[in-house]
């Protein structure tokens, strides 16, 4: 038996761990928990599960009486709670209620309840935990409730008090946002309302009274299934219809450029000739907005990473993704200028948004209507954009606005006295500093605007 | 659950036998709302949902057997 190296976010749970063989993710089971799975393999729990599409589906590939093997339906893209929309995020909570009451009706119930055992694939939130159900043991209470508020219903609400950016706050608080914060970051009001005041305020009071109990003399006491049901039931009632108080505004958003219907249509028509040509399967769209220009791609793709750095854009992308069942796209919250950084114990449970799309390799990547707020509006020069495009695909496609281009105009007279600072943005420039990294194969004027489409192949591409 | 590898959350054990208690009379009351409502005929009729209902076995299931079909 050789001795498998856990995944360094892979260490919280003695059930088992998660590990990488050849590029497959796959799991260990260890004898601790072979009860557990094998009641859950039996009673067609798994089953259900995988066939209502909630949990990873995963088939067993060894089974001793030291370890059972089992491998999950591998995820391409794996995007963690603070790059989710708002939707996203309300669905991966909903999920897990879904999920908790399911199990407590099979005699099981949940022991976490992190929002990191979620995440996207296909289209919709899916739990890739599989090793978090345990027996339900009569009239216990949810373990995993605290956690649950912490991970879930604290940042939803602190969403819609203090607009979406608050879901960033997840990437500090790895193990959810303390209960005392969100305690003291609701209005007055909040308690006020019963659902609030016991779930937050009343739950923020008893942790902080009995958290010293070190001794463990303090008497849980015991709950009914029904009583546990009715906890679930109201979280599940109240997140659901939980919505952000701002107004998404990018709806119209197209109808807000300097674009004319034609030369929209051109640019859309630009990106799908090249797109065929290349025999394009991944893709990522930096600064991908709502998804438009995506959507208008004909050749079939497999999948379609859509970031950008508005909640409001990606969750507007989002709704669409549910409206049409959409299984190929995935949008996510990305602050170019700021990607999600490596975080956990090591520094290795949560890996960066580079790590993960440089080993994601898309065949292409799109920057559409992007390099002049990096270039004018965070005065990341051009060298350092083309570094960070040449990174993660062979090939990129990237809209050059000219110097007269009336966004470009607006971002300079912004600049004010510092206009003059910003005389190297010129397309002169552009290319100078791009064909270090890429060599150019075409490169169209977009008729009607003053700005310019490039197909760009990447000079010295590693494989990974 | 004979094991924990996080927060014991005590505090949170004890406080549920409260939430439950009052999330059993918000249930209560709003399903009694529902039906005075629905007996006046003022409930709304069901909007579009972007998300299904808890329940599982009901929603998904017959969703997904017959799509796939």
């Amino acid at each position: 038996m050789t001795h498998k190296k856990a995944h360094p976010a892979s260490f919280r749970d003695p059930s088992g761990f998660m590990f990488v063989e050849e590029g497959i993710v796959k799991r260990q089971i260890n004898p601790i928990y072979f009860k557990q799975y094998q009641a859950l393999k039996d009673s067609e729990f798994f089953n259900t599960l995988f066939k209502s599409n909630l949990l990873i589906p995963h088939e067993e590939l060894s089974h001793s009486s030291e370890q059972i093997i089992i491998q999950p339906e591998q995820i391409p893209f794996i995007t963690y709670p603070y790059e989710w929309c708002f939707n996203q995020y309300k669905e991966a909570a909903l999920l897990t209620l879904k999920l908790q009451k399911y199990s407590l009706e099979k005699g099981f119930s949940l022991k976490d309840a992190s929002a990191f055992n979620v995440t996207f694939h296909k289209g919709k939130a899916i739990f890739i935990d599989t090793l978090s159900f345990d027996f339900y043991i009569e009239n216990s209470p949810w373990r995993a409730y605290k956690q649950f508020v912490s991970h879930f219903l604290g940042p939803l609400l602190m969403a819609h008090y203090h607009g979406a950016q608050s879901l960033k706050l997840m990437s500090n608080y790895i193990d959810g946002i303390p209960l005392n914060m969100i305690a003291s970051m609701l209005p007055f009001k909040s308690k006020l309302n019963p659902f609030l005041y016991s779930n937050i305020h009343l739950l923020a009071k008893f942790e902080d009274k009995y958290h010293e109990d070190y001794k463990g003399e303090s008497k849980v006491k015991s709950l009914s299934k029904k009583a546990q049901l009715n906890i679930i039931q109201s979280l599940y009632d109240f997140i659901k219809k939980l919505s952000l108080k701002e107004h998404s505004e990018w709806g119209n958003y197209y109808n807000k450029t300097n674009y004319s219907d034609a030369a929209f249509n051109l640019k859309s028509d630009i990106i799908n000739n090249w797109i065929s040509k290349l025999n394009v399967k991944t893709v990522i769209d930096v600064g991908g907005n709502d998804g438009t220009f995506v959507r208008r791609i004909t050749s079939n793709l497999e999948q379609a990473l859509v970031c950008d750095i508005d909640n409001n854009a990606v969750d507007y992308n989002y709704k669409t993704i549910k409206e049409n069942k959409e299984r190929f796209m995935l949008p996510f919250v990305l602050d170019v200028l700021n990607p999600s950084a490596s975080i956990g114990f090591n520094n290795e449970e949560r890996t960066s948004f580079i790590e993960r799309i440089t080993k994601y390799q898309p065949d292409i990547t799109l920057a559409l209507a992007v390099i002049h707020h990096m270039s004018l509006s965070e005065n990341v020069t051009f060298e350092m954009s083309a570094q960070f495009f040449a990174k993660f695909s062979k090939h990129l496609i990237i809209e050059f606005p000219k110097r007269e281009d009336s966004w470009v105009q607006r971002l300079l007279n912004n600049k004010a006295d510092f206009k003059d600072y910003f005389g190297f943005y010129n397309i002169e420039n552009f290319e100078k500093a791009y064909t270090n990294y890429f060599e150019i194969i075409e490169k169209k004027p977009i008729e009607n605007s003053e700005r310019v489409m490039y197909l760009l192949k990447t000079k010295h591409y590693k494989n990974y | 659950m004979t094991f924990l590898y996080f927060d014991p959350a005590i505090g949170a054990m004890i406080v549920q036998a409260i939430v439950a208690a009052i999330a059993g009379v918000l249930l209560f009351s709003k399903n009694l709302l529902l039906k005075v409502k629905v007996f006046f005929g003022l409930a709304k009729s069901k909007e579009e949902d972007l998300f299904d209902d808890i329940e599982i076995e009901k929603s998904e299931i017959e969703k997904k057997d017959s799509s796939d079909s």
